[in-house]
């Protein structure tokens, strides 16, 4: 197959997609473009609620690090030794600790089990956003005492009756409220309710925070032990380099240490699995589609074209001429269709920015990456490919009296 | 020269078997502008086909300028057509989504001895030629029968090929087109020397032909030049 015979076979699709049945063309094209959404939409989402879970972890539970007690002890010890040591390292941002403790929050009549966390608050701002997720009141300050920052789900709403409660509540508290906190080792105070948050997290929005000044007067092993340092990386900076960073300075002497997805690969792991496989059934039935529907396209074309293709045997046209002319022709509409699809995938991934599916546990978000279209442009090119050429190559074969008669 | 040597066809319809060529053994100079007439079914086309090698023979031997054509394999008939041999059929068998300097250029794009050149060159000859040159852009739906059939001969003429094969040309035109095909044929036979064989069933077509063989069932019942029988 010659130079010469690709361009009259290129010359001969291009002629037939622009002077041919354009409703055909763009019906196809439109159908491959679905194709390709379709392949990327449901591995993007779950992606996407992957990503949007993951940022949540980091941002109110573990940071990008975390360092958790050693297998048999309690607590991180040494805490201001261990921190000045993390954040003097390269590519950290910070490293914060949390104390937390079991407390009932008392409020009229309300009762309510939940978590405090004790936090610095400024070292915090630097490794959560929390303080931009409040909704009412302010966020706390480093030294303050008898107040607390509680989450929307904890402070409830005045207007729902309890008993319709979908979360349990302390029925809607206000800033400037008193609530009482009994943490259950003898020691219960009265805590004026500073600000209220809210961040999406369950987790974080179920709790309750104080600083650890206050918490040392709860429990004075807050001044010098962690239940875990949070450590969040600089841009530019991967968890594992973190991670080897402080194992090499020898923080995993006090700490066990962690990063995010080592974290998320054992609590999230059959989740992950689960997103695989459906994902790759979505994959599977995108890509049967997309090939049988290509297959009818060009074996209709062909069929209706039998006798054009025996005049054009007839004339000396070879039949790898005829052959590569359908292959052409299934290729330029593979790739405007494939251009389509990434287009309505990133229309889509824009919308779904701006208005993610939003459920009580995560939101969902199109995450797409260059390398998720380009793997999915190439399985569906070759796909188009596989379904073009089956029947060119079967209807060039023909020989010409019977292509003739038709 | 085409010689054709005891020619057989025998076409199988069910259990019955249909001798479309039947013996036929015949001689084609060069040059000459041969008639092949008939009733329906009487194996003209057919003959035509095997001439052409649109269609293999059940038997018998055609040997074109030489070569045994019956030996060729399928690329190398398909080059054998490329390179020597044209058609005109029936119904322009033009292809719809090219324009007519399209479609005129389309066999000679693929010979590997002309330029891109002398393709363009080429063709717009053999458009002038037929006199549909202003009509070059046009698609085949935009041109009227005659025109269409004359684009088709300038496709099978734009390879300058040694036969040219036409299977009732005018069978879809109206006698002022059929005479101007016509007339174009005899042009391009004298002028070039060109060797036609052409298949008609209309009578007074045969005032163009130098000979006419006559078929009947399959065999040639006559032969001769025209205006004579063998």
């Amino acid at each position: 197959m010659g130079k010469k015979e690709l361009k009259v076979a290129f010359l001969l699709a291009l002629r037939s997609l622009q002077r041919g049945s354009r409703s055909s063309v763009i019906l196809t094209i439109l159908i491959i473009g679905m194709c390709f959404t379709n392949m990327i939409f449901l591995p993007s989402m779950f992606n996407g609620i992957g990503q949007s879970i993951t940022k949540q972890v980091v941002d109110y539970e573990v940071g990008n690090v975390l360092v958790s007690p050693k297998s048999g002890d309690k607590y991180v010890a040494d805490i201001g030794a261990t921190l000045d040591l993390i954040n003097g390292m390269p590519g950290v941002e910070r490293a914060t600790p949390h104390f937390t403790k079991g407390a009932t929050l008392k409020y009229r009549q309300r009762v309510l089990g939940v978590t405090v966390r004790a936090i610095s608050p400024n070292d915090e701002k630097s490794v959560s956003p929390l303080y931009t997720k409040m909704v009412a009141g302010s966020y706390l300050g480093e030294a303050d005492t008898g107040e607390v920052i509680i989450g929307r789900p904890v402070a409830g709403d005045a207007s729902i009756r309890q008993e319709d409660e979908f979360q349990a509540s302390l029925g809607g508290v206000r800033v400037g409220d008193s609530i009482n906190i009994d943490y259950g080792n003898g020691y219960v105070k009265d805590y004026r309710v500073k600000g209220i948050y809210f961040t999406g997290w369950s987790q974080a929005d179920s709790a309750v925070y104080v600083t650890s000044t206050d918490m040392a007067m709860v429990d004075p092993k807050a001044l010098d032990n962690a239940d875990y340092i949070t450590v969040k990386a600089k841009p530019g900076y991967s968890e594992q380099f973190i991670k080897n960073e402080l194992l090499a300075y020898g923080v995993g002497g006090t700490g066990k240490v962690q990063t995010t997805a080592d974290l998320l690969s054992k609590s999230m792991g059959r989740a992950l699995q689960s997103f695989a496989i459906i994902n790759m059934v979505s994959l599977v039935v995108s890509i049967i589609i997309t090939t049988v529907v290509l297959f009818i396209v060009i074996t209709i074309k062909t069929i209706s074209s039998r006798k054009q293709i025996g005049i054009l045997k007839a004339i000396g046209v070879d039949k790898e001429v005829i052959m590569h002319n359908y292959g052409f022709q299934v290729i330029i509409l593979g790739i405007l269709g494939i251009i389509l699809g990434i287009f309505l995938t990133l229309v889509l991934a824009d919308y779904m920015a701006y208005n993610p599916i939003v459920t009580p546990e995560w939101s969902a978000t199109l995450y797409v990456t260059p390398m998720d279209l380009l793997q999915n442009s190439v399985i569906l090119f070759i796909a188009a490919i596989v379904a073009g050429y089956v029947p060119a190559y079967q209807i060039s074969r023909e020989d010409i009296q019977t292509a003739m008669r038709t | 020269m085409i010689i054709i040597e005891n020619l057989k066809k025998i076409y199988r319809m069910g259990d019955v078997e249909v001798n479309a060529l039947d013996g036929v053994t015949l001689d084609i100079a060069k040059g000459e502008f041969l008639g092949i007439m008939g009733a329906s079914g009487s194996g003209k086309t057919t003959l035509l086909h095997m001439l052409g090698l649109l269609d293999e023979p059940t038997s018998g031997k055609i040997t074109i300028d030489g070569v045994d054509v019956g030996r060729l394999n399928d690329y190398e008939k398909t080059q054998f057509r490329l390179y020597k041999l044209g058609y005109v059929f029936q119904d322009y068998a033009l292809v719809p989504d090219l324009t007519v300097m399209e479609n005129v250029s389309l066999p000679a794009m693929l010979r590997l001895d002309r330029t891109e050149e002398q393709t363009h060159a080429g063709s717009f000859e053999v458009l002038q030629k037929i006199g549909l040159c202003d009509r070059r852009d046009h698609l085949p739906r935009e041109l009227s029968g005659g025109q269409q059939q004359r684009v088709s001969i300038a496709r099978a003429m734009v390879n300058k090929p040694d036969i040219l094969f036409a299977d009732e040309p005018c069978a879809n035109l109206d006698s002022e087109n059929s005479r101007l095909v016509l007339d174009l044929f005899k042009e391009i036979n004298e002028e070039f020397h060109q060797t036609i064989v052409m298949v008609s069933h209309e009578d007074w077509h045969k005032d163009y032909f130098h000979r006419i063989i006559r078929l009947k069932d399959g065999k040639i019942i006559s032969d001769g030049s025209n205006g004579q029988s063998a």
